[in-house]
């Protein structure tokens, strides 16, 4: 089995495997990307952009990690963005009441998980389109946000270790969204969770058919999502110093979303990968950067990244049709 | 040979439509049953009966020569009455081995449990060599195959499931020569084995008259005609069918 010629036939096997898979054209364009704003601007690989790429980056990939599940099993959150503004003040507010910051966090996770649970009782149980119910609470909460923290920012709580782990050291979002993008991983590929919310993307009458609580796993992932959503608005409000009413909102969704679609899952559901949305999450982050850098007019910019969002998503379909059927 | 499933007297009516009147039927290990009817001759809701997805008015479904209730799709399959339906209930993004372990997957790690892709790999390919149906590999999604071979791995999945009586809806429809073949063939090898009860609902009576031992037709939600394959012949059902539609036009 393990002789040299075999060995490297299966190298190469895999190789070739790993070349078809959606994930590969992003990370050669992001490669690609790295290349061009290097040699056009000696700035790019300096470890401070470095940084600041990772924070672009980070944000969105933890979200992306969500709303991949949803997007496989035929759901979306639109209103994670809008729980990523409330989180940060649910913790400051229960921090006011003189409840040490660290359960704060908690308690506001746990706000977030419930917001994730009503969106998909609602969706499930009262047969509405998660479109249409996160549409609404995407402005339900927004309200919310705006009537608890009377439109004003607040000040995130410094405290010396917590808040450099929670995100004000340079590195430490980059961090989390690996371990969080290496942990979602393996929930999708080596669980049956995952194969459960494959299944149901798939064919969801062969997974009823098959006895898979479809309910179940639907909610669960809104709960995921909204908690994520939530997690990742704490630590942008750390690493900044600041709570801002406005934050996050649907930009942050659809920068989210634009990373899973880029990396190959599919807005039909049934096919997605994390990883996928870790390196569309890079390749976007990279272009923002790297075009504000060039000093690109910000006009031109939002025109640049929409071209590029449809150019990858028109070659990822295109690719799959390559593969021979497989993602539809 | 004494019958692994029995169906006696069932009747079901839809509002004021009689889907079946009276109907008897039985199936031995061992033996291949066709049902042959037109589209609403009640074919199918015998079929739906016998899985558990709707309930008889009146009549006894007996399984080992015993009173059985059908109540639901689980309860039958607990009985080891499984049915492979025409819209095959596979997931085409899915690999092979995950579709047949689809809700039944094999485990393994504490406190999290993990899939065991390895043995679920190893025991399809088995349970796939076992009975004689070939793929390049079980690691192909379901997608990348052809309707023959998609069918055969629906089959293969109600076989390692543990399905003693077989239930197969237009298990050939839409499918080529070629591809019909390789369902036929692995028909024939489920019978060999004498374990399994199959019944197959049809259209074709030349392909039903080759592949099954027994031939039932049904017309109007009742029994007109049955017989072992071996002493008739597509003839004599056309015959039947023929004489029917006649009556049917008054002529």
């Amino acid at each position: 089995m393990s002789s040299a010629p075999d060995t490297t036939r299966s190298l190469v096997r895999r190789a070739y495997a790993f070349l078809l898979r959606p994930e590969a054209s992003v990370i050669v364009v992001s490669v690609a990307l790295v290349v061009y704003f290097e040699l056009a601007n000696q700035n790019f690989l300096t470890n401070a952009n470095v940084r600041t790429v990772s924070q672009f980056v980070a944000a969105p990939v933890i979200i992306a990690c969500g709303e991949i599940m949803l997007l496989i099993c035929r759901e979306i959150d639109l209103s994670v963005g809008q729980v990523f503004a409330l989180a940060p003040f649910i913790m400051e507010n229960v921090s006011d009441f003189g409840v040490p910051v660290p359960l704060a966090i908690l308690a506001a996770l746990i706000v977030c998980a419930l917001i994730g649970l009503a969106i998909g009782l609602i969706t499930i149980k009262l047969g509405i389109p998660s479109f249409i119910t996160t549409l609404g609470m995407l402005f339900l909460i927004t309200g919310l946000t705006l009537t608890i923290s009377r439109g004003y920012p607040a000040n995130a709580p410094d405290i010396p270790v917590l808040t450099g782990i929670m995100g004000a050291w340079g590195y430490s979002e980059i961090v989390w969204a690996l371990v969080i993008v290496a942990i979602m991983h393996i929930v999708l590929r080596h669980t049956r969770w995952g194969l459960h919310t494959t299944a149901i993307g798939g064919n969801i009458v062969a997974a009823a058919e098959a006895g898979i609580a479809i309910n179940r796993i639907k909610i669960g992932n809104f709960v995921l999502t909204s908690t994520l959503g939530g997690f990742t608005g704490l630590l942008e409000a750390f690493r900044v110093g600041s709570i801002d009413p406005l934050a996050g909102g649907s930009n942050i969704m659809f920068l989210g979303v634009a990373s899973g679609v880029i990396g190959g899952t599919a807005i039909a559901g049934g096919a997605g990968t994390i990883v996928g949305g870790l390196v569309g999450g890079i390749m976007l982050g990279v272009m923002q950067d790297g075009f504000t850098l060039q000093g690109i007019n910000a006009f031109t910019f939002d025109i640049i990244i929409g071209a590029a969002i449809l150019i990858a998503m028109i070659a990822n379909i295109h690719l799959a049709k390559l593969r021979g059927g497989g993602a539809r | 040979m004494s019958a692994a499933i029995r169906a006696e007297n069932i009747t079901k009516t839809f509002g004021t439509i009689t889907a079946l009147n009276g109907v008897s039927m039985q199936v031995a290990r061992g033996e291949t049953l066709g049902i042959l009817g037109d589209n609403g001759a009640g074919k199918s809701t015998l079929i739906k009966i016998l899985t558990g997805y709707h309930q008889a008015d009146s009549g006894q479904v007996y399984v080992d020569g015993k009173p059985v209730r059908l109540g639901s799709v689980d309860e039958a399959r607990a009985l080891g009455i499984e049915c492979v339906y025409q819209d095959l209930a596979l997931v085409n993004g899915l690999s092979i081995y995950h579709n047949m372990f689809l809700n039944r997957e094999p485990l393994w790690g504490w406190p999290v449990r993990f899939l065991d892709h390895r043995t679920m790999r190893r025991r399809a390919a088995e349970a796939l060599a076992e009975i004689g149906v070939q793929v390049p590999s079980v690691e192909l999604e379901v997608g990348q195959l052809s309707g023959g071979q998609r069918q055969a791995i629906a089959v293969a999945r109600a076989v390692t499931s543990n399905a003693r009586i077989l239930l197969l809806d237009e298990p050939l429809a839409a499918m080529g020569a070629r591809e019909a073949r390789l369902i036929i063939d692995l028909i024939d090898r489920l019978r060999a084995r004498g374990d399994i009860a199959i019944v197959m609902i049809a259209h074709n009576y030349a392909q039903t008259l080759e592949i099954c031992d027994r031939v039932m037709l049904i017309q109007h939600g009742e029994v007109t005609f049955e017989s072992q394959t071996a002493t008739t012949s597509a003839e004599e059902l056309l015959d039947i069918v023929r004489r029917e539609y006649r009556a049917a036009r008054g002529v």
